[in-house]
């Protein structure tokens, strides 16, 4: 038996990744997860009013300021009991939309299938496709993705005039109404964004790709459009055996996303929320209290157990030389490690393409990249009819005057599905500012260490057993992280709770 | 041109507005010869490439013409910047030996720039920027420090910097166009607009039709805590993603490319003595503009009042 230990950071990720990987007989035998930076931002909210979240908590994650708006703007509706407009939510879930469509784009084509055009894959029958199409700068599908990340963007910054890091969103609605002229160009944008994943990402109808409910029907699919990226990319992951690995917790959380104000095609949500533990298990509802984070392995001041967002606190207590090792806490619900992200969103959400799918193979690297590819799909139809809806309702208010009165002290929570997966603020607040907020990042959730019983988070189990050909470039370490979408600038400074503290001499 | 990027305390924002760049594009920059030496989110290389690349260039093997810095540097705990770490020591300590063998140093971002939002009061992870400590010159390098060209650490601010303001400014670099910097170390080129030029509600303004909520159409500079008129970018010059700006959808310019972001004081009210805003448009003096805001108020348009002008 050879056992070798490897400590590998990790580039194409937002933030910085470093994992310790133990090698025995060429696979991974035991995995730590360390987050490696602090940054502090809940020290630096509290005391700040409440509106001023609007502004700071964007700021956590360049890739979804837009999701952190959303759950701080929701927290604060929370606490002071306010209910907006119809308008206002459906303007708010076009941004999300859109923001989340941009970031599945980046992260496949950018950050995650670069790796595929390896001299390793020479033997793939598709060698010289898969790197006409996913070198970087070079290939035709990087180059596409840049340029229509950027256009979807356009979509965000016509309601919230920028992106990254607006502030468009506001206790009791958003700043600017759904015009005609907006709509018109949101309208237009999507539809040359749905010609466009139609041709080069699909090779097929959108409406037809959406009806797909089982696996043999997908494979046809894929077999029928050589050429497609979806096609390029599924193959080139299961020739790299991504099928086979980074399976991780088998329990999925999401937070759900994009209520609905009203019923639409028989929804309340474009996305739901749900738990499902293990296996076969059916979903069942969220239940928020079941939260708790715990820090046995994790650099704050130690306290038994797990505590609820609303009670946590987080008081930097770096020990470098000690059993803890990560800036990232331990979230858990139910006392279980859960993995969040388009996968688990499209299971609890109940998509029967990637149901079968995770039915036939589990939830591999390889169905993870897909159901994110999947959800990107499902939210251009969810925008288009979105805007559609908007269109019905031009000169609806946008906001609802929010009384001086109603900003009162007390708690509230934000949850949603982020690009990521499950996001939430939880908030306190006294005397008129904030004396509590936490976040709970999705890749909190997933980039967790080990918790107070010792058991590995999500990615750490997802890389155990994981082959490791050549241990100076670890390909197959890099393939599985990547596919969970590592969001590490979220991850390791969660705005928590906590007292002011000092530190130096 | 070869480029390395870093990213310190950072939330990726800068990295995120530099692929919305539309004119030029990252793309067409690397086409015209641009080099990504190294870049987090974009190189294909594994990590251990930076290490041999930061050992290349501090010694001199590999030159390195522009350094790319974004986000906060973290000097936490106790000036170890451990709190920020690569391989075991402060990153922060590996981007100033880079500094010195650049030809060009680049703050991408107000945290950069200036420690910018992690340098907010109570600044728990001990942040500063690249040559500022907020508005006070010196920081991770002394105040006196020069790159090979000569030139300070050029500070792009913004949170994050305009997409175009990177994209063009590395333009400026690739094809050897004149550099000319202002008092805090900005290009003057993209920092001698304010934010209020171009601003969509500015006749609102000009006949003090303000807005007391948000939501509305009028102007958000007396009471909403616009920093518009005080603060030096292209965002209302030059739109955001092609389309539009903050304040044009109705959110205040909170003054992101000023050091002194995110200001201590409430971000959406504007601190005022009596009824005119504490924080006058850059170079306004307190009487004149008091006898012009009243003058202007009696010579509102009803049109304006009623709110009847799309911004």
């Amino acid at each position: 038996m050879t056992r070798r230990t490897l400590e590998l950071e990790l580039n194409r990720v937002e933030g910085d990744l470093t994992f310790q990987v133990e090698l025995e007989d060429g696979r991974v035998a035991d995995a730590r997860c360390i987050g490696t930076t602090y940054r502090g931002f809940e020290q630096i909210m509290l005391g700040r009013t409440p509106m001023d979240a609007l502004v700071i908590t964007p700021r956590i994650c360049g890739i979804c300021s837009t999701a952190h708006l959303y759950a701080a703007v929701r927290a604060l509706e929370d606490a002071w009991d306010i209910a907006p407009p119809a308008n206002a939510v459906h303007i708010r879930n076009v941004s999300l939309m859109a923001e989340i469509i941009q970031s599945d784009l980046r992260q496949t084509f950018l950050f995650f299938t670069p790796d595929f055009c390896h001299a390793r894959y020479a033997a793939s029958p598709r060698f010289d496709a898969i790197g006409a199409a996913f070198t970087p700068f070079k290939g035709w599908m990087h180059l596409e993705t840049l340029r229509y990340s950027r256009r979807v963007i356009e979509i965000v910054a016509l309601f919230a005039g920028q992106w990254p890091h607006s502030s468009h969103m506001m206790p009791g609605g958003v700043t600017a109404p759904a015009t005609a002229r907006r709509i018109v160009d949101g309208q237009s944008l999507i539809a040359e964004l749905t010609r466009w994943v139609e041709r080069r990402i699909l090779g097929g109808d959108l409406g037809a790709w959406l009806e797909i409910a089982h696996a043999d029907e997908f494979d046809n699919w894929v077999l029928e459009r050589p050429e497609a990226a979806l096609t390029l990319l599924s193959q080139a992951a299961r020739f790299a055996g991504l099928h086979t690995m980074g399976f991780g917790s088998p329990h999925l959380l999401s937070f759900g996303a994009f209520a609905l104000p009203e019923p639409m095609v028989g929804r309340s949500h474009w996305l739901a929320s749900g738990v499902r533990f293990g296996g076969d298990a059916p979903v069942v509802p969220l239940d928020p209290s079941a939260i708790g984070e715990q820090v046995r392995y994790s650099w704050f001041k130690p306290h038994p157990g797990g505590k609820h967002p609303f009670e946590g606190e987080t008081v930097p207590d770096y020990q470098p030389a000690s059993e803890r090792y990560s800036w990232i806490k331990a979230p858990r619900y139910g006392g279980e490690v859960m993995q969040t992200g388009p996968l688990a969103d499209l299971v609890v959400d109940g998509d029967p393409l990637v149901v079968d799918l995770y039915r036939r193979e589990g939830g591999s690297a390889w169905l993870r990249q897909l159901a994110r590819l999947r959800r990107m799909t499902q939210l251009l139809l969810f925008l288009r009819r979105t805007l559609d809806q908007l269109a019905t309702r031009i000169g609806e208010p946008h906001r609802i005057p929010v009384p001086p009165d109603a900003k009162r002290d007390g708690q509230g929570a934000g949850m949603l599905t982020a690009a990521r997966g499950a996001l939430g603020h939880w908030i306190g607040i006294r005397d008129g500012v904030f004396d509590r907020y936490q976040v709970i990042t999705p890749t909190a959730w997933n980039a967790s260490p080990r918790d107070s019983d010792g058991i590995r988070g999500h990615w750490e189990e997802s890389l155990i057993g994981v082959p490791v050909q050549d241990p100076e470039d670890p390909l197959e370490i890099g393939h599985v992280i990547r596919s969970h979408d590592p969001c590490l600038a979220c991850a390791v400074h969660c705005l928590d709770s906590g007292r002011q503290i000092r530190f130096g001499v | 041109m070869r480029l390395l990027w870093m990213q310190a305390g950072a939330c990726g924002g800068d990295t995120l507005s530099l692929l919305c760049a539309d004119n030029p594009t990252l793309e067409q920059l690397i086409e015209e010869g641009l080099e990504l030496l190294w870049h987090p989110s974009l190189s294909v290389a594994p990590p251990r490439y930076l290490e041999w690349l930061i050992d290349a260039i501090t010694t001199g093997r590999t030159p390195l013409d522009i350094l790319c810095v974004e986000g906060s540097l973290i000097a936490g705990p106790r000036n170890t910047g451990l709190w920020d770490s690569l391989r075991d020591r402060g990153k922060k300590d590996a981007i100033a030996e880079l500094a010195e063998a650049a030809t060009y140093v680049l703050a991408v971002g107000t945290c950069a720039a200036y420690g910018g939002i992690h340098a907010a009061p109570p600044n728990p992870a001990d942040c500063v920027g690249m040559q500022f400590d907020k508005a006070s010159p010196g920081g991770l390098l002394p105040a006196a420090w020069r790159s090979r060209s000569g030139f300070p650490v050029i500070n792009l601010a913004g949170c994050p910097t305009h997409p175009n303001t990177i994209a063009r400014f590395l333009a400026f670099l690739l094809r050897g166009l004149p550099v000319t910097l202002d008092e805090l170390q900005r290009p003057a080129d993209f920092f001698s607009t304010t934010v209020h030029q171009g601003c969509s509600r500015n006749e609102y303004h000009e006949y003090d039709v303000e807005d007391t909520i948000l939501g509305d159409r009028g102007c958000l500079f007396f009471n909403l805590g616009c920093q518009g008129p005080l603060t030096l970018a292209t965002c209302n010059q030059e739109l955001w993603n092609g389309r539009s700006s903050k304040t044009r959808v109705g959110v205040p310019c909170f003054g992101c490319t000023s050091p002194d972001f995110p200001r201590d004081t409430s971000l959406f009210l504007t601190e005022k003595i009596g009824h005119i805003p504490l924080r006058l448009p850059i170079g306004v003096q307190r009487a004149n503009y008091m006898a012009y805001k009243d003058l202007a108020h009696e010579a509102t348009p009803a049109r304006l009042i009623r709110r009847e002008m799309e911004p």
